[in-house]
């Protein structure tokens, strides 16, 4: 019975959406555009967090012995460093492996690679890297750090907070998202009066329908039924339509996305292809909600037995 | 099988359409309910199926008090009630067996049984022939005969006419009348309401007239007289 009457009003809610097929057109229109103005703002609030969390992880303190220090001495440090509250990671790398490193990074410079061979020795100190589990923490464990008097085997420590750079990145992301929340308050409020009109619309082609229905006894949510559908098949539609334009552009365009996106080291296509179902199932759901609302007002009393 | 008690409707401001009505038919009975323009037919009427509820009194239909039937019941009660209006109510894009199956689909009844019910009633009013044409392909004594036999789908114990012959010739409205005399004579109520003098006179059933929304004559052998 219950399969039998929702087939019933599944095939209503169909001829609804075909018999006026361009307001349908119309209402899926707005509906994908505010599903884009919704993406927009999921995404440049995952670019954000991505490129702050990008520029936060080039943040440590860098411990820079002298050439002399002993390792033991580095060691006793670093052990130190390491039971110290907040620390999330130590690094250790000895003073071989630094000039290894330096070598490679300059091995196209002749000058430099002419000098290290004139001066014989490693002119290089071992190097401890300190990682804290917050930003505001890394005063806390500098203070720390240089509370210990090490000056004399310490040639250098180095701390750059990139304050400045993460403060940048969250104004204007904060911006964005204003100016992203804004429009999607503004597509959302279009799409609820586009679909209320659109339903309203269904009912008064359906009025005969709808009054032989009362007449024949038909159950208040049969009669309301194929409304609720129409609406659910709108954000269903519309959420679908803008997926499938969206990853058709991105096809085209990924190469562009992936450069932009390099410098702080997040692949967009990935994000998407993992987070599909979480950001498709949210959207689908606001929309279905925002037009369950529309479609409610619009059958107000109209359609009560 | 149907008792009004003291009915009384008021729409506001302060329009009675209703006055203190208090009558009873009883199962098998045919009654025309006539009376002038706006004298409250049709208010009578909308109350029987719920579509108003009285302002005063009690309506009883089957021992079902329906005077406050609360919204998820009404369908329950138009299933037991079928009812035939003047315009007939048809869908102009459905055939004569569609707009009959249309009732019950939304009924939420099994193919079956709609396969088995809608040729019956077809049959029962004369238009089993005609069940692929549209209802612009039928006079309007036969759009009112599917008008009918969509009222019938739902084996009603109850048929109100409203108006049944207003937009009919003299040879149509004989044959409806006809028709709806056959329809009790198998054991369904009719409730007819009409201003035809000449439908109600030939009928020689009983007549409650009413005027000005209050019952002014209850006759059992009645005739038109005001």
């Amino acid at each position: 019975m219950f399969i039998l009457s929702f087939t019933r009003i599944l095939r209503f809610a169909f001829q609804s959406f075909l018999r006026n097929i361009w307001l349908s057109l119309v209402t899926v229109t707005i509906i994908v555009l505010t599903v884009f103005s919704l993406t927009t703002l999921i995404l440049i609030n995952v670019v954000t967090e991505q490129a702050v969390t990008a520029v936060k992880d080039r943040v440590d303190i860098s411990l820079y012995f002298e050439a002399g220090a002993k390792e033991e001495q580095v060691t006793l440090i670093r052990n130190q460093i390491e039971k110290m509250s907040h620390v999330v990671a130590v690094n250790y790398v000895s003073a071989d492996s630094a000039l290894e490193l330096f070598k490679q990074t300059h091995s196209g410079d002749e000058l430099i690679q002419e000098a290290l061979k004139e001066i014989e020795t490693n002119p290089l100190g071992p190097v401890l890297t300190v990682k804290a589990d917050d930003l505001k923490n890394y005063p806390i464990i500098l203070k720390s750090i240089q509370d210990f008097k090490i000056d004399e085997i310490t040639k250098e420590i180095d701390y750059d907070d990139h304050q400045l750079i993460i403060e940048r990145i969250e104004s204007v992301s904060a911006k964005i998202k204003q100016i992203g929340l804004i429009l999607s308050i503004v597509f959302a409020l279009i799409s609820l009066l586009v679909v209320l009109n659109t339903i309203r619309m269904g009912i008064y082609v359906h009025r005969d329908e709808i009054s032989i229905m009362k007449l024949v006894g038909a159950s208040n949510w049969f009669i309301r039924g194929p409304f609720l559908v129409e609406s659910v098949m709108y954000a269903l539609l519309g959420c679908l339509v803008f997926w499938i334009l969206f990853f058709i552009g991105l096809n085209f365009l990924a190469p562009s996305v992936h450069s932009f996106f390099a410098d702080i080291k997040f692949n967009l296509v990935d994000y998407l292809l993992h987070n599909f179902f979480y950001i498709f199932g949210f959207e689908l759901l606001a929309i279905i909600f925002l037009n369950l609302i529309s479609t409610l007002i619009a059958m107000g009393k109209h359609l009560r037995v | 099988m149907i008792h009004f008690k003291n009915v009384t409707k008021v729409y506001p401001p302060n329009t009675h359409a209703l006055r203190d009505v208090d009558f009873h038919v009883a199962p098998g009975e045919f009654v025309s309910i006539v009376g002038q323009s706006g004298t409250g037919k049709t208010t009578l009427i909308k109350v029987l199926i719920a579509e108003e509820r009285p302002t005063k009194g009690r309506i009883i239909v089957g021992g079902w008090d329906i005077t406050n039937i609360p919204a998820r019941h009404v369908p329950i009660l138009r299933r037991q009630i079928g009812v035939v209006f003047q315009d007939y109510k048809l869908l102009p894009r459905k055939t004569v067996e569609e707009n009959v199956a249309f009732a019950l689909q939304v009924a939420g009844e099994p193919m079956e049984k709609i396969n088995k019910i809608v040729p019956q009633v077809l049959k029962i009013v004369g238009l089993e022939e005609k069940h692929e044409r549209f209802p612009d392909q039928l006079s309007g004594g036969e759009q009112q005969r599917v008008s009918i036999a969509r009222a019938l789908s739902h084996r009603p114990k109850i048929l109100v006419a409203d108006e049944p012959t207003g937009n009919l010739d003299a040879i149509n409205t004989r044959e409806i009348i006809d028709l709806l005399m056959k329809i009790n004579e198998l054991g369904t109520t009719i409730l007819l309401v009409s201003h035809n003098r000449e439908v109600v006179n030939a009928l020689k059933k009983r007549v409650v007239t009413i005027d000005n929304g209050q019952i002014v004559a209850d006759q059992e052998r009645g005739k038109y007289i005001l």
